[in-house]
């Protein structure tokens, strides 16, 4: 039920003409996700995801798309040979993907604990032995400085240059 | 883990330590005191630079997240020397009034992608490739867009942005494939995991994909000649040599390690596509008429060059790819050291502006000559002996129809070349390019690549010396 409701936003999100609608869609898209975790038992994650990108992301693109964008406003219909080309393209690489994983016969997984604590993804986080993901939490830092200078710099306007 | 180990990634530390002084700094230099902030962030990176030049230790850090080694930390330097001279060469544009206010970001945005492609080039681990691979990404969109009351430099940004979200995509799903095939994304277990399976195959596939896009070979290519046009100039020439140069040191890294195993399989994806990136890149090179333009075809034609080191699975093959990466840095950057010269004199940007600048400014013509041969690879300059590695790399491998392809291309090549140079030197114009003296750090720039791309191509302990560094990437570390 999750995969069925993600494949069918998923496609209303990107087919939407409404900026609005689309991100309203993908709200749903982001809740099949968060269905897929708790079904693989992965609670911290499903809650981290419903948080984030249902209570975070998903807001923040409706506030910017009321700031930016006038409601009534439709996206530019896509020509029917674009819309050809490219729902085939994408067809071609689902067949392709879809085949070659279904035949692929992968080792089976002995799972030991079902249940990750929070515990041990905080541990985790901040080893710095094998396995320890401290490095990438803060080379994370270092993209995020980097991305709201970006964005600050991108926002920033100043009066035309006379030129 | 002790704690002098942290120090086997000084280059990213210091990167680190460049930008925060630099986004403080910032704030205390005036309006009237831009140039000084201007010298300040060069001496900075001038430190970065000179600090890679220490021997360097091999080791792994972090449980082996981020590993580095003589050949990782050479090709840390390649990029960080070619940001010290790009940042030499843009001067000229930062000058400007309304630019002056905004050289701090500028520097911070460069040398975070700087951070980035540090950490990817050492990482051991697909986690951190692809964090650095974006850290390199993301800034960069924000640099093209830079000028943003010029709407060719929007589009570039948003062009830049919607291709690396895509390729990025595409990598990750190819990370994803190969993470469910082995169960981990340490590189050194991964490699030893990989057993050919479609689904392998199909994981190599689109992480060569997605990084087919950085170093924009074709297919993958379409984005490169708008973005670099509409980019800052500082911008076009990063953008052609250390990004893509990180770009084919990762690819160099993970083709080499994760999927040495599959080296049946990448030989001839390789060999297909360095026959279109050549042809399409030099058959299209010489149709323009903007210079940033010619130089953005120019450069995706060198790219399927560097695949034919690529091709060579061996210390021989990586010694090629870095050796042509050195020479190209040299004789890029002093091309678009010229063409920046003039842009931000004149701002003028059509080949045919050039007409008669040699009558006006002989010494910078002389400098675009030695560029342009050195590019196409006219024996004396270093360029000659880069081609020349890189055509013995993958006749070593006996792909000698190959070789002989990428020969014809390079007279195609040495056409379009020589146009540049005939259209500099022998067409006449009413109105030629005035006379214009360069600035200060322009000149330090240009004398460093001329001295590069000459001293370079004699010494042919410099290439040994990369052979030698290369063996580490199959022996001890593996």
């Amino acid at each position: 039920m999750g995969s069925a409701l993600v494949l069918i936003f998923a496609i209303m999100s990107v087919t939407s003409r409404k900026l609005l609608r689309a991100a309203i869609y993908l709200l749903f898209v982001l809740i099949g996700v968060a269905i897929f975790y708790l079904v693989l038992d992965y609670m911290f994650l499903a809650a981290v995801q419903i948080v984030v990108y249902m209570g975070g992301i998903v807001v923040l693109f409706i506030f910017s798309i009321l700031l930016t964008s006038h409601l009534s406003e439709k996206l530019q219909v896509v020509k029917p040979l674009e819309f050809i080309i490219a729902a085939l393209v994408s067809l071609i690489g689902a067949g392709v993907a879809l085949s070659v994983i279904s035949t692929h016969t992968f080792k089976p997984v002995v799972a030991d604990s079902p249940e990750i604590t929070v515990f041990e993804i905080g541990t985790q986080l901040l080893s710095y032995g094998k396995y320890g993901y401290v490095l990438p939490f803060e080379v994370i830092s270092v993209l995020l400085l980097a991305a709201m200078i970006a964005a600050i710099v991108i926002a920033k306007r100043e009066k035309k240059p006379e030129s | 883990m002790s704690f002098s180990e942290i120090f086997l990634m000084r280059n990213e530390l210091l990167l680190v330590t460049a930008v925060l002084v630099i986004l403080i700094a910032d704030l205390s230099f005036d309006a009237d005191k831009r140039k000084q902030f201007y010298y300040f962030s060069i001496f900075l990176v001038f430190i970065v630079t000179v600090s890679g030049l220490f021997p360097a230790k091999s080791g792994l850090l972090f449980g082996g997240m981020y590993q580095t080694g003589p050949l990782q930390a050479m090709m840390k330097n390649i990029l960080n020397f070619s940001t010290l001279i790009i940042l030499l060469q843009s001067w000229g544009w930062f000058s400007h009034v309304n630019q002056q206010k905004r050289i701090g970001e500028f520097m911070i945005l460069l040398l975070s992608t700087l951070i980035g492609m540090g950490y990817m080039i050492s990482s051991g681990h697909f986690l951190m490739f692809y964090l650095g691979l974006e850290l390199a990404t993301i800034p960069l969109a924000a640099l093209a867009a830079y000028d943003y009351y010029n709407s060719k430099s929007a589009e570039a940004g948003i062009k830049l942005i919607l291709l690396a979200a895509f390729s990025s995509g595409i990598i990750l799903f190819g990370i994803s494939l190969i993470y469910a095939i082995t169960g981990t994304m340490y590189f050194e277990g991964a490699g030893q995991l990989i057993d050919g399976s479609t689904l392998s195959v199909l994981g190599l596939v689109l992480i060569f994909t997605g990084l087919s896009f950085k170093i924009s070979l074709v297919p993958f290519h379409l984005w490169a000649a708008d973005v670099y046009e509409g980019s800052p100039i500082a911008l076009t020439s990063y953008l052609s040599v250390v990004s893509k140069g990180s770009a084919v040191f990762i690819l160099l890294i993970v083709l080499n390690t994760v999927f040495a195993s599959l080296n049946d399989i990448w030989d001839p994806l390789i060999y297909i596509i360095i026959i279109i990136t050549i042809t399409v890149g030099n058959l299209f090179a010489i149709r323009q008429r903007n210079i940033k333009r010619f130089l953005a075809f120019s450069s995706i034609a060198q790219a399927g060059f560097i695949m034919l080191g690529v091709i060579n699975n061996s210390a021989f093959g990586v010694a090629t790819v870095v050796y042509f990466m050195l020479v190209y840095m040299f004789s890029n950057l002093a091309a678009f050291g010229v063409v920046s010269a003039i842009s931000a004199e004149t701002g003028k940007e059509s080949i045919d502006d050039y007409k008669g600048f040699y009558g006006t400014n002989p010494k910078l013509s002389l400098v675009m000559m030695l560029a342009m041969f050195s590019l196409a690879g006219i024996p004396p300059i270093a360029g000659f002996f880069g081609k020349f590695f890189l055509f013995t790399a993958a006749a070593e491998k006996g792909y000698y129809i190959l070789v002989l392809i990428a020969v014809l291309n390079t007279i195609i090549s040495l056409y379009y070349y020589l146009l540049i140079i005939k259209t500099m030197f022998i067409e006449k114009s009413d109105t030629p390019i005035p006379f214009f003296k360069s600035n200060l750090p322009m000149k330090i720039s240009l004398v460093i690549c001329v001295l590069g791309m000459v001293i370079t191509g004699f010494t042919s302990g410099v290439f040994d010396y990369m052979v030698e560094m290369s063996d580490q990437l199959f022996s001890d570390m593996y």
